[in-house]
């Protein structure tokens, strides 16, 4: 089996929000929402600093959708929109989506957007990949690990345009991946792991 | 009054205008998505769940009481169970109506029939609500029905309350399951949900029971005696004792380990939802409690009345206070916070489409949307109340106690 997933070294993230940005290139991500967000740690101001001056820390999360392999979400959801497919991605059918929300309710991470009205984007056309469907109003949608990108085999678009190169993308279940490796040796950990959610993306640094 | 004297038909004139401007509202919305809403990615549900959860509750109340009456045979119950089951058949309808206008691609509705997914406690939900509703209606069926004697409809009923009291209380209990099953929200995961959601259904069901015997008495289209009325007040304030304790039950596990649990409690206590919190222990349970405690005022009317409005709106209350204090604070924090997605945001730019903390008032839409409804169903239970409760009935009735009386 293949359990897709990625590990963020948080020492090498710099709060650039180019994997916030990338994302929302990739996936044609409507204003008002993302997909990918960087959050400045234990702050009120997007990279404020915590402490008291001299001693000072600053860190940064990404978060997105965690693709859960015991998710929250799909459970919940009662026509089976959200599913987990055969590479492990939690992944959303548009289609089948009745936009009653009880996802968002049981979403832990705050990783699904919901498309409150019709789709506004700027510029006004879709900026997306072509490969990536455009949803409707009235669906929810979140973060898919840039399924139509490694589906053919290239990386996610936010792993592929970090430029500190924080990001490792692969597969969870082959113990020789690169991200299996840079999991086992740093000790990543899942976001909050207590719930049982059994995140797919690691953090570590 | 009769069905065609000038009072009704201007109060149902009224209460059509209103509605139908809640229809048209909820086409307003459909149009522009629920973007018209106070509704945010933070804050995913608001004041259509609210009263969905509400009028759930008050849809259980009456079917418990209807069928406690059979199953239980308490006589006195009996005489009521016509404007119970009634009240019981148009909430459930509303609450129905209340998720489907919450919903956002309500035309893929048909989906939950193509592909239900059964782990879902809305997919439950959806089920265990139509199987009621279903109940509701063969309940009104049997209880008018004039086929076979006496005898035989008695029997039926006393079947189908064998059903219906357990279906109640499921009702009400999957609906606390959506909520109780949410490991994301701190406030909402707890097993106290299910038997507080019974409970407060049966406080607030008997309250709008006993709202609508004493209106239908003023309007003398269907009698109740007042000693019946001080009866059911009596069954309300031992509900409203327990609704009392499982909240006290849950705050104090909520409080006592110092932690998430004791942030939400921060915000209903002294934060957003503190009106709301704190309304429904004073006026929605304590003194509508003290009230009815003394014999001499249960005995009026007017206080069974003021006690009775106080109850729903204090479990409106609680909807409230429970819905949304657990969407305010994030489980993973920091800035920039949540993308909010809603109208207001999605003109603002920067870090002020962004909140750190979530907020939600509901707009016109959803005021004007909810009212309708409300007056959608005081219009049907006029009309089905003057319909279903002429005096035949009622005779026919106290005719199906007596048989059963004698032949137990």
């Amino acid at each position: 089996m293949t359990k897709l997933g990625i590990a963020i070294n948080l020492d090498r993230c710099t709060g650039c929000h180019a994997c916030a940005m990338a994302c929302k290139m990739q996936n044609n991500v409507p204003s008002g929402m993302q997909w990918n967000r960087v959050l400045t740690e234990g702050s009120d101001i997007v990279d404020g600093a915590v402490g008291e001056f001299p001693n000072l820390s600053r860190t940064y999360r990404p978060v997105a959708c965690q693709h859960c392999e015991n998710s929250a979400c799909l459970k919940v959801c009662p026509v089976g929109a959200t599913y987990k497919d055969e590479e492990g991605r939690v992944l959303i059918d548009y289609n089948k989506c009745i936009g009653c929300r009880i996802c968002m309710a049981a979403c832990p991470y705050n990783a699904r957007v919901f498309n409150w009205n019709e789709p506004v984007r700027n510029p006004d056309f879709n900026y997306g990949d072509s490969r990536v469907p455009v949803r409707p109003k009235g669906v929810a949608e979140k973060c898919t690990l840039c399924k139509e990108r490694t589906t053919d085999g290239e990386l996610p678009m936010c792993v592929l345009c970090c430029p500190s190169k924080a990001r490792t993308y692969g597969d969870l279940d082959d113990g020789n991946s690169d991200v299996s490796k840079k999991i086992r040796e740093n000790g990543a950990t899942q976001l909050l792991a207590e719930l049982g959610t059994k995140p797919q993306l690691y953090y570590f640094g | 009054m009769t069905k065609t004297s000038g009072a009704f038909k201007v109060s149902a004139m009224v209460l059509a205008v209103i509605a139908l401007a809640g229809i048209g509202t909820w086409i307003y919305q459909l149009m522009g998505g629920l973007g018209v809403t106070g509704m945010n990615n933070g804050t995913s549900w608001g004041l259509y769940i609210a009263c969905f959860m509400l009028f759930v509750g008050l849809s259980a109340g009456g079917l418990i009481v209807a069928s406690a009456a059979s199953v239980f045979n308490i006589a006195d119950y009996k005489k009521v169970s016509m404007p119970a089951i009634i009240l019981s058949t148009i909430c459930i309808t509303l609450a129905g109506l209340f998720v489907l206008v919450d919903m956002g691609g309500v035309h893929r509705v048909f989906n939950l029939l193509l592909h239900p997914n059964i782990t879902s406690p809305l997919f439950w939900d959806v089920c265990i609500i139509l199987i009621y509703l279903v109940i509701n209606i063969i309940y009104i069926v049997f209880m008018t029905s004039k086929n076979g004697d006496e005898q035989a409809r008695a029997k039926r009923l006393a079947i189908l309350s064998r059903i219906a009291l357990p279906a109640a209380i499921l009702v009400h209990s999957v609906t606390a399951w959506i909520f109780g099953l949410e490991i994301a929200r701190e406030g909402w995961y707890s097993a106290i949900m299910a038997p507080l959601f019974v409970v407060s259904a049966m406080d607030s069901g008997l309250a709008l029971l006993l709202l609508a015997l004493a209106g239908l008495n003023k309007t003398g289209v269907f009698k109740t005696e007042e000693k019946l009325i001080s009866k059911l007040a009596v069954l309300m304030m031992a509900c409203i004792a327990i609704d009392f304790f499982l909240v006290c039950c849950e705050l104090l596990t909520m409080a006592y380990p110092g932690a998430g649990g004791a942030e939400i409690l921060t915000i209903m206590f002294s934060g957003a939802t503190a009106p709301f919190f704190w309304f429904e222990i004073i006026a929605g349970l304590v003194l509508p409690f003290l009230l009815l405690s003394f014999a001499a005022l249960r005995n009026k009317v007017g206080v069974v009345v003021f006690a009775s409005a106080l109850v729903i709106v204090g479990v409106m209350c609680k909807r409230l206070w429970l819905l949304l204090s657990s969407f305010v604070e994030f489980n993973v924090q920091g800035a920039s916070g949540v993308i909010a997605g809603s109208s207001t945001s999605a003109h603002a730019s920067g870090v002020d489409a962004f909140a750190l903390v979530s907020s939600y008032m509901p707009t016109w839409v959803e005021i004007v949307i909810v009212v309708g409804f409300v007056a959608l169903g005081i219009l049907a239970f006029m009309l089905m109340t003057s319909k279903l409760l002429t005096k035949k009935t009622d005779a026919k009735l106290e005719d199906i106690d007596a048989k059963e009386r004698a032949s137990a």
